[in-house]
Formats: structure tokens, C-alpha cells, sequence
């Protein structure tokens, strides 16, 4: 009986260690390339951002909190660090708001072209940010379409600057963006069940309160997984910025590749280093209080 | 042996022809290299686009491919590229042989010790280099000056110099590229009496012209579409890129400045850790051979750099500067500007736009 029992065991421990071993065979080469492309870079960053700009070496060794206390302490970086964090914020709500209902429908409809529906979606991404963000600038030159369009039916005499405005940039980063929320949203909507909804309606709730009681909280993980991901994206942001942001207009990220380009490494390192921080610190923040505040 | 295991099955026959294929295919490849690569292979780190192109069809195919080199091409901007030099910085053998920079990148990646001082006795057409192309770490290529730019619809009186442009009457008719806030800043110091290591007057004169609601543009060619779209009227640019505008229909003129044109010089170094210094020397006596010069006078407005090369005189109106302008041309003080790049930056950014 004991042999019969230790022999069990021995069968569940060999193949527990089976299971480790393709577990570990799988996760295996994804882990490796995340450490070498990822984790290793970064460390490196975070070492430079301690480092010290001469301008004639550039970079000299050495062991300083400098650059963050630059960056802190200059009102200038301090905007600039504001306005990236209220960009993001911002594209991340419209994108909440506009994409949960393009979400819903393509989760819920029955139509044949559905499949047509979602590639259409999915089409804006077929395209570079560069190019896309070009595109915006034909539409939002003093000359462009919508200038054309506001003067040519009188709603204006002059041309309204559009471009090179944080609306644009605004406009710009949600149509990057939206895509990645809708689908996220979408996938996750169509695994909940459409009886669930019917059920909260024959009890007598409003639409509103079914989407409050019932959808949002079931859509929670897609929720949480879409803003964080257009989050992410939105405080990142370079060429719609850049091209649409004008001179004037500056975020994190083109502030990191113009420190990198006059040579300020430990600068520009301390500035992404500091942008990946709070990214990492927002998304983890904000995703633990929604899970907290609506999972119950 | 289950039919299952005959059809996934490999014979010491299969490995033999695979391994020959392989060796046959190898075999082949390598003969043909070995034509391609009779003198060797170089590397050369460029910006892309126009000059990418012109580089291969008036130096690399005419002067280097067609004698044996195999040339092959790193296109980035400079920022990336001086990046990619300074990290390579500790190898012993670079990934590039020549790099394209400006003369103030030139001068900066020289002083961060990643390039080599330039051998002229290894240049054969370096007899014929202008001066002050040579550089003790770099080769000029090309050269323009920045002029006093003018749509003569938008702005009727002619500027002579600087002064004129940097004149708060324009107001919002004054158009300035963000890019070029080095250039920019010896631009208005010279205005306002200052010079290339006395850049105070000048941010003096640029305050000014923000209050006036001067124009600021990111880029040349956003600071091109506003010249076009006539939203303002006046500002400053290289003498080549005006005629590539002339050229795009832009109702555009140009007109040298009396405080002497600033210089803008585009040239090549050699990386320290340069895999073939042989080809590196010679991608530059090839771009300084004079049918090279010529063709990119021709192609891109740019001043030829050696004294041999021959420009038609209606060209050389068009993009060439008079004997007593090009002995005016102003250099932007390297040493000054790599000490106090950041700091210019700085105060561009925060105070000029901000």
C-alpha cells in the first residue's frame, strides 16, 4: 500500500517537472528577448542618466542624481513632463468614450459584413504614424481641407489655426490610438454573455444602469487592458507631436530625442528614464484602483 | 518501416545532395561577390533621401562601383548617426567607413575623440580643395551660405542683410525654422552687432521679434509650405535650398546678406575604428573628384568645395556667391558652438519659443 502511495507520487512529481519544463520551454525564448531587448537597455539608460554631459566628451563616468534634479527643479521640463501626462490622460478618456460604443456594436452585431466592419477598424494601422499624422496636416493647414471647407460655407473669414495646436496633437494621438482600444474592448465584450444583459432589462433596469451594473463591471479586464494600452501609447507619443505639436508644443518624448541629439545622454537618458517610470507608475496605479473600485 | 515514417524519413542520400545544393549555392555567391568586391567594401553613413541618391549616382557609381569598390549605404540622420559613432566609440572595428556630418558635427565628434585627424597626402584631389574645407578632422563637400530669403509679393522691398530681416516691421511676415536655431542665433547676432561667439545682442533682437508675432516653422520644408502658402514673407535659408524652391515653383528670391553669408558646410569624417580605411579615403577623393562637384552643383544648388570643378556661369548665378561674398562668408565658431549647444538650446526653447 505505501510502495503503491510513494509510487503515486513519484508519477505526480515527474510529471509536475514535466509540465515545469515545457512551461519553462515556452515562456523560455520570449523571457530571454525581453531581457536582452528590454531589461538590459534599460538598465544600461539608467546608468547613462547618472553619468555627467561636458560638452566636449559629451558623457563622463560618473555617479550624480543631477539630471533629475535638473529636470524637477527647471519649471520648463516640469511643463512639458504636465502636458505629456495631461495629452495622454486626455486621449485615453476620448478614446474610452468614443470606443466603447464602436466596441459594443461590433461585439454585438449580427451583420455579415462584420469581419468588414472590423478590418475597417484595423485599416488606420495599416499606415505610419508619420504618414497619418501628414494626412492630418492637409486637413488642418491654414490652406487645408477643413480651413477650406469653415470659409468656403462662411463660418469664418479667416483661416483657424489648427495645426500646430495640443488640439491637434489631441486629434492626432486618438486617431493612432483608437483602433487599439476598440479591438481590445471588442474582444473582451463579445465574451460576455448577451443573456446577462436581457436579464438585467426583464428586471426592470434603465440602459444606463445595465451598462453601470452589469457591462462595465463584466468589461472590466478590457477596460483596464484598452486604457492602458492607449496610455502607454499617448504618453510615448513622437511623430504626431512633432509634426502636428509644431515648435512650440513639446512632450516627453521628442524632449528626450532632442536631448539625444545635441549629445546630452545623461539628460536625455534621466528625462525617458523618468517618462518610463511614471508610465509604469500611472498604468499600474490606475489599473489597481479600477480593479479595486468596480470588482466586486 | 510505417508509411507514416518513410515520408518524414531523411537518407544519407538527401543530407548529400542538400549539402551539395548548399555548397553549390555558397560557391556561386562567393564568385560573385568576389567580382562585386575586387577593391573591398565601404561603408558610408548618410542622410537619406536626394542627397542619399545623389551621393550614388555622381560619386558612388560613376568613381568608386564601376572601379571595383562595392559601396553600400547607412542612411540616418546625423543625430542617429553621431549616436551610433559615439556608442561604437569602444570597439575595435566600427560598423562605417566614412560618415556625412556638418561642420559643427564634424567638429563635435572630433573633440569626443571618435574620429581620425584626415591624412591629405592620401587624397590625391585635395590639391585642388578649397582652404577652408580642410578640415584637420573632416573634408568639406559642399558647401552653401544662409541669405536673406524674400517672396517679393508678400514682402516688395528687398532685404540686404541681416539687420533687415530680423526688423520687427515684418511682424508675422517674418518666418523662422526651429532646426535651424543655431544658424538662427549667429543669424541675428550678427545683425545686431554682435558675432559668432557674441550671441547676446542677437537673442536680444530675437525677443523682440517674437513680440513682433514672428512665425516659427519646425522644419525647412513646413517653413517651404508657409513661404508657398504666402503666410509670411521673409526670413533666412541656405542660397541652395532657394533655388531648389525657385526650381518647385515658390515664388521665392534670394539676396546675399551684408554681414557676410553665414557658411554651411557638409562633409565627411573618418571613424577612429573605420573597418577600411583604404575605402574610406577613397569614397573621399572620389567625392572631391570634379565631375562629382559638378554634377552636385547641377543636382542640388550646392557650391563645389575643389577649385577644379567647372560651373556654367547661369548656374553659378543662381546658386554661387561673388568672389567678395564667398571671402565675406562667416563660419559659425565650432569650439563656441559644441561648448555652448546645450545652453543655446536651452535658451531657445525656454525663453525664444517658450
Amino acid at each position: 500500500m505505501t510502495a503503491t502511495t510513494a509510487g503515486m507520487h513519484s508519477v505526480a512529481r515527474e510529471r509536475r517537472r514535466r509540465n515545469g519544463l515545457s512551461a519553462a520551454s515556452l515562456i523560455g525564448p520570449a523571457t530571454i528577448i525581453v531581457s536582452i531587448g528590454l531589461l538590459i537597455p534599460i538598465v544600461i539608460l539608467f546608468r547613462y542618466s547618472l553619468n555627467q554631459y561636458v560638452p566636449r566628451l559629451l558623457m563622463v563616468e560618473a555617479v550624480t542624481i543631477e539630471n533629475y534634479v535638473k529636470f524637477f527643479s527647471d519649471e520648463y521640463y516640469w511643463n512639458v513632463f504636465l502636458t505629456t501626462v495631461r495629452v495622454a490622460f486626455t486621449c485615453t478618456l476620448l478614446c474610452l468614450v468614443l470606443g466603447f460604443p464602436l466596441a459594443y456594436v461590433l461585439a454585438r452585431t449580427q451583420t455579415r459584413f462584420k469581419n468588414l466592419l472590423i478590418m475597417m477598424v484595423v485599416l488606420p494601422l495599416f499606415v505610419g504614424n508619420a504618414v497619418r499624422a501628414a494626412g492630418w496636416m492637409t486637413l488642418f493647414g491654414s490652406k487645408g481641407f477643413l480651413n477650406a471647407v469653415f470659409i468656403g460655407i462662411g463660418l469664418v473669414d479667416q483661416p483657424v489655426q489648427i495645426m500646430f495646436t495640443e488640439t491637434a496633437v489631441i486629434i492626432g494621438i486618438i486617431a493612432v490610438n483608437l483602433p487599439f482600444m476598440v479591438l481590445t474592448l471588442q474582444s473582451v465584450i463579445e465574451g460576455i454573455d448577451r443573456s446577462v444583459e436581457e436579464a438585467a432589462f426583464s428586471l426592470g433596469a434603465s440602459p444606463w444602469a445595465m451598462f453601470r451594473r452589469v457591462l462595465w463591471p463584466l468589461a472590466l479586464p478590457g477596460i483596464i487592458a484598452g486604457t492602458i494600452l492607449t496610455f502607454i501609447l499617448g504618453m510615448n507619443a513622437y511623430a504626431t507631436p512633432v509634426l502636428l505639436g509644431g515648435p512650440k508644443f513639446t512632450m516627453m518624448a521628442p524632449l528626450v530625442f532632442g536631448q539625444m541629439q545635441l549629445g546630452n545622454w545623461p539628460f536625455g537618458a534621466a528625462v525617458s528614464f523618468i517618462l518610463m517610470v511614471t508610465t509604469l507608475i500611472l498604468t499600474a496605479t490606475a489599473g489597481y484602483w479600477m480593479q479595486k473600485r468596480y470588482r466586486r | 518501416m510505417k508509411e507514416q515514417d518513410k515520408k518524414f524519413s531523411v537518407t544519407r542520400r538527401h543530407v548529400l545532395q542538400g549539402a551539395a545544393a548548399i555548397a553549390g549555392t555558397a560557391a556561386l555567391g562567393s564568385s560573385g561577390r568576389a567580382f562585386a568586391q575586387d577593391k573591398g567594401k565601404i561603408v558610408i553613413g548618410t542622410w537619406g533621401g536626394d542627397y542619399a541618391r545623389l551621393l550614388n549616382k555622381n560619386i558612388e557609381q560613376p568613381l568608386l562601383i564601376a572601379n571595383g569598390w562595392e559601396v553600400v549605404q547607412d542612411q540616418a540622420g546625423d543625430p542617429q548617426r553621431r549616436s551610433k559613432m559615439l556608442a561604437e566609440k569602444r570597439l575595435p572595428r566600427g560598423t562605417t567607413d566614412i560618415q556625412g556630418l556638418s561642420a559643427i558635427n564634424m567638429y563635435q565628434m572630433h573633440a569626443a575623440e571618435v574620429t581620425d585627424e584626415i591624412d591629405y597626402s592620401r587624397l590625391e584631389n585635395a590639391q585642388y580643395l578649397l582652404p577652408s574645407m580642410k578640415y584637420p578632422f573632416g573634408v568639406g563637400h559642399i558647401y552653401s551660405g544662409k541669405v536673406a530669403v524674400y517672396n517679393p509679393d508678400v514682402v516688395p522691398e528687398a532685404p540686404k542683410s541681416y539687420k533687415d530681416v530680423f526688423d520687427g516691421k515684418h511682424g508675422d511676415k517674418l518666418g523662422i525654422i526651429d532646426i535651424q536655431y543655431q544658424y538662427t542665433m549667429v543669424a541675428a547676432a550678427l545683425a545686431a552687432g554682435g558675432s559668432p561667439t557674441n550671441l547676446d545682442p542677437g537673442k536680444e533682437l530675437l525677443l523682440e521679434m517674437r513680440k513682433a508675432g514672428c512665425r516659427i516653422y519646425p522644419t525647412n520644408e513646413a517653413f517651404a509650405q508657409g513661404l508657398k502658402a504666402n503666410e509670411f514673407g521673409i526670413g533666412i535659408m541656405w542660397k541652395a535650398r532657394t533655388v531648389q524652391w525657385q526650381n518647385a515653383g515658390i515664388n521665392v528670391k534670394s539676396v546675399a546678406p551684408t554681414e557676410g553669408a553665414l557658411a554651411y558646410v557638409s562633409g565627411f569624417v573618418i571613424p577612429k575604428n573605420a573597418p577600411n580605411k583604404d575605402g574610406s579615403y577613397a569614397y573621399m577623393d572620389a567625392m572631391l573628384h570634379h565631375s562629382a562637384q559638378e554634377n552636385f552643383a547641377i543636382d542640388m544648388g550646392y557650391n563645389p568645395t575643389v577649385t577644379n570643378a567647372k560651373v556654367a556661369p547661369d548656374l553659378n548665378e543662381r546658386i554661387g556667391f561673388t568672389d567678395e561674398q564667398i571671402k565675406n562668408l562667416v563660419n559659425l565658431d565650432s569650439e563656441y558652438m559644441t561648448d555652448h549647444d546645450v545652453e543655446l538650446k536651452e535658451w531657445w526653447d525656454k525663453e525664444f519659443k517658450g
